[in-house]
């Protein structure tokens, strides 16, 4: 936070004042600029509903807006007066350093991931760590919650391999939690239930999380030097995707996101939020704090707390501790859904978490700041439904006046008395809404104007505002279609429908066609059907609405040709969407380019044959192995007979006739495993010869 | 495994049998397919020394026919497996000094079946008198740290509101004397 203490002095002392004073005066501006437009004879229900949707839509946006010129003009006074964005402070606390006897842990939280990937970035990361020269004293934790037994086996073997290369003193290590209880919060939790007393500090990753060592010991640094900080989150960056959805989405992370994020923490200061990963936390407070309850009521707003990262932070700020957003500090990545299908089951999947933050907002013993966390995640959700009510709306209003019939001779007036136009006013509304949404992009440019390495490094500043206008055109075409994905999400929620937490779509891969009508079908309907009717019966708000309806009606075309990594690759090699992470591929990231070209190979070298765990509990090596993770439970007769049925049922009926918990029920005890393993080498025709 | 397999054979108990105590031999019992199947496993488990595998087949075939003697029934080729199992079981605990703790064993049969202790199959096998306990127990591999634990209770959030129209019809409820239930909000701890 040190730049935060270089803003002028009136910024220092009231930051959350004159952010939210500007955000308070900009949505009553907007909003008289709608009332006058409006209002031309008295005002409707529908036109009282149309303001109140405006207000709340332009408070969301406007906090937005702000948060990203607070943000540029920080960038700015930090370029002119220091020039870096990344502290390379003088590094000197850090675990391994002399009389320091604390340890770091970098957990990985992993649930049915891609093995080889989770392995290739931890030991990217780790072969960073090492190159900082001061990794003593840092320790890998895989947290697996994995439930595939194909993916327990893998992880397993590599986790082998890998630890073997280390060798002595053990710094890494693996556990598989027997039950998933609580998801990610829960694997967490039970990490610091059973290993917490030996780390000061935890480094939480994500399964597509990269950071660099510099960071890692920058943030341990930060951590040092204040004792009240509980919490440093550092934003992660996009990176690695190839297809050009994603590629965009790299671009405006890039290039909007350090803005935002240099905004966000100006006014959230010692109140920062969690995002889940790639943070450094302080052990023992978060222990204390951040044990989750489970909320009153049954899914999808009662039971376990999906999206506990918020929640933790505010724990943490209710009692006491700081919690930071280091937005000054690179070499933090993430990997985002290549495509905007994935894009949308990633939000399936984190909209019930936030949604159910609505019953945390007014919870008691919570910062208020907290409680606009919460909103903020109610609010990145809800705002899609009540775009799509105050658009629904508006058509309705539209469709009113155009009923009325226009008089132009009152009386015994021998002149026309003219309808009075508000043709002005709706235009300046329009205008003065865009600009708030799109100014940011101008923004951003401008930086990028100041300079020249940081636009070299967006491939130019003419290529650079090329794509801000690309990716601009195509926000506004793809804008419709996430409002009807996240408003469907937001009333299946509503509905009491819950949504599953399947393992996330990693990795390059592209939609087809029967894919995207499955996804986009009815969006193209939509927009055929509502383009007819509000030509037919409105056809001056018709062009009005023209933008939404054309993004809908090409959804289909447009979610195929944006998950394309060719045309991905294509826009890069024409300098389109470039970012520096591209153009000046960071160490870590060439790292696990590496990593993944020549993959670790598994311990025991078991064939990729599917079903794997039955191929490999085959294997002795393998089966001790596993064996060997398991722990030793008392003798039950009754499990063993279950455990028998199933290994009859596998023989008789094969391993599809077993469900996956059953499958890993199978594994999951040393018993059933001996069964196993015992009963495929004792039949007739055991393949020897293949093993 | 567990200890179950640590167990002596002439002590293994039927109900403890992984396949169970219904079965009964064929008498006599296919002893060339068994001695095939046993070289096969030998082979898997990292035997392949001739005078290795002639040693140890022929310690579990006479391990097999003993339990056929004594009633233990079961299908031979099972039986074949697990008294192989058995056998290196029982070399592993004697030679590290194991005492019924299964966990080590566990760790100590992957650190030999992964290849981490050249030579283990001599020793297995009566071929070598070199002691292999230092580098069996170098070689084993703790997946996690010694536990260090700390305390992680779930923490009170009191949500505002939550059951509040339940406690206000119970509240006029009880002013109008319909009954005096107490109600509380799953949400508020007494």
């Amino acid at each position: 936070m040190r730049s935060l203490w270089r803003a002028p002095i009136v910024a220092r002392h009231f930051h959350r004042v004159i952010y939210f004073v500007l955000v308070v005066v900009t949505t009553l501006f907007t909003l008289s600029l709608l009332s006058v437009a409006i209002q031309d004879d008295g005002i409707s229900l529908l036109e009282l509903v149309l303001l109140l949707l405006y207000a709340i839509l332009m408070f969301w946006i406007s906090g937005s807006f702000w948060t990203a010129a607070i943000g540029f003009a920080r960038l700015m006074l930090r370029r002119n007066r220091d020039g870096a964005h990344v502290s390379d402070a003088a590094i000197t606390e850090h675990p391994g350093r002399e009389g320091s006897d604390f340890k770091v842990a970098l957990v990985m939280p992993v649930y049915n991931e891609d093995p080889a990937r989770v392995f290739a970035g931890l030991r990217a990361m780790h072969t960073s760590l090492v190159e900082t020269g001061r990794e003593t004293g840092f320790e890998i934790f895989v947290l697996s919650d994995t439930r595939d037994p194909d993916t327990w086996i893998q992880e397993e073997m590599l986790w082998r391999r890998w630890v073997e290369e280390l060798g002595q003193p053990a710094r890494l290590f693996y556990r598989n939690r027997a039950e998933n209880t609580a998801r990610k919060s829960g694997n967490l939790a039970d990490f610091c239930r059973n290993w917490g007393g030996r780390y000061r500090y935890m480094i939480v990753l994500d399964a597509d999380s990269i950071m660099s060592g510099e960071t890692m010991i920058e943030m341990v640094r930060r951590m040092e030097a204040d004792p009240h900080l509980a919490l440093l989150q550092v934003p992660p960056v996009a990176v690695n995707r190839s297809s050009f959805f994603a590629r965009m989405l790299q671009f405006a992370g890039s290039l909007y996101g350090r803005m935002f994020a240099a905004g966000l923490s100006f006014w959230q200061q010692n109140t920062a939020n969690f995002w889940g990963h790639n943070a450094i936390l302080r052990v023992r407070p978060f222990a204390d704090h951040c044990g989750l309850p489970k909320l009153p009521g049954n899914e999808p707003f009662g039971g376990d707390i999906l999206s506990h990262d918020f929640v933790e932070a505010a724990l943490l700020a209710r009692a006491g501790w700081k919690v930071q957003l280091a937005d000054d500090l690179g070499g933090s990545y993430e990997e985002i859904p290549p495509t905007l299908i994935d894009y949308a089951k990633r939000d399936r999947r984190w909209c019930q978490g936030n949604l159910q933050h609505a019953r945390l907002i007014l919870a008691r013993g919570f910062k208020s700041l907290s409680r606009i966390h919460f909103a903020m995640g109610v609010m990145s959700y809800a705002a899609s439904p009540l775009w799509l009510l105050f658009l629904i709306a508006t058509g309705v209003e539209a469709y009113f006046i155009s009923l009325k019939v226009p008089v132009y001779f009152f009386g015994h007036n021998m002149l026309p008395i003219w309808p009075e136009s508000y043709v002005v006013e709706m235009t300046t509304v329009l205008m003065v809404t865009l600009a708030i949404l799109f100014l940011p992009k101008v923004l951003a440019l401008i930086l990028l104007a100041r300079d020249r390495n940081e636009a070299r490094r967006f491939g130019g500043l003419p290529k650079a505002s090329l794509s801000v206008l690309i990716e601009s055109l195509l926000s506004v075409l793809l804008a419709p279609v996430l409002m009807l994905f996240q408003s469907k999400f937001v009333a299946a929620i509503l509905l009491r429908t819950t949504v599953g937490w399947p393992a996330q779509q990693r990795g390059d891969h592209q939609t087809g066609f029967g894919e995207a009508v499955r996804a986009h079908g009815l969006h193209t309907l939509i927009a055929f059907a509502v383009g007819y009717i509000a030509y037919v019966h409105v056809p001056d708000f018709f062009w009005w609405f023209t933008p939404v309806l054309a993004g809908l009606a090409l959804s289909i075309p447009i979610s195929i040709l944006t998950s394309r990594t060719s045309l991905g690759l294509l826009a890069k090699n024409a300098g389109i969407f470039l970012t520096p992470a591209e153009t000046e591929e960071p160490r870590v990231l060439r790292l696990l380019d590496e990593q993944q070209a020549s993959p670790l190979t598994p311990a025991c070298a078991i064939a990729s044959m599917k079903p794997l765990w039955t191929k490999a509990m085959m294997q002795p090596c393998a089966y001790a192995l596993h064996d060997s993770l398991l722990r030793d439970e008392p003798y039950s007769r009754r499990r063993r007979h279950v455990l028998e049925g199933l290994v009859f049922q596998l023989q008789d009926e094969g391993v599809d006739s077993l469900s996956m918990q059953e499958q890993r029920a199978l594994i999951a005890h040393r018993e059933g495993l001996h069964l196993l393993h015992t009963r495929l080498w004792a039949v007739a025709d055991a393949p020897m010869s293949s093993i | 495994m567990g200890t179950g397999v640590i167990a002596e054979p002439a002590e293994v108990d039927g109900a403890q049998q992984p396949w169970g105590n219904s079965y009964q031999w064929p008498q006599p019992f296919d002893r060339p397919g068994v001695e095939r199947r046993i070289i096969g496993y030998l082979h898997a488990l990292g035997v392949h020394d001739r005078g290795e595998i002639a040693s140890l087949s022929q310690q579990v075939l006479e391990r097999v026919e003993f339990r056929a003697k004594v009633g233990h029934a079961g299908e031979p080729l099972e039986a074949a497996i697990e008294e192989t199992h058995l056998l290196l079981d029982q070399w592993l605990v004697s030679e590290l000094a194991l005492d019924g703790d299964a966990n080590a064993l566990s760790a100590a049969r992957a650190a030999v079946l992964e290849g981490a202790v050249p030579g283990w199959t001599a020793r297995w096998a009566g071929r070598s008198g070199e002691s292999l306990a230092r580098r069996i127990r170098a070689a084993r591999i703790s997946s996690v740290p010694e536990p260090s634990p700390l305390l992680m209770e779930p923490n009170t959030i009191r949500l505002c509101c939550h059951g509040f129209g339940k406690r206000l019809v119970a509240r006029i409820g009880r002013l109008l004397g319909l009954g005096g239930g107490e109600s509380r909000s799953a949400g508020e701890h007494p």
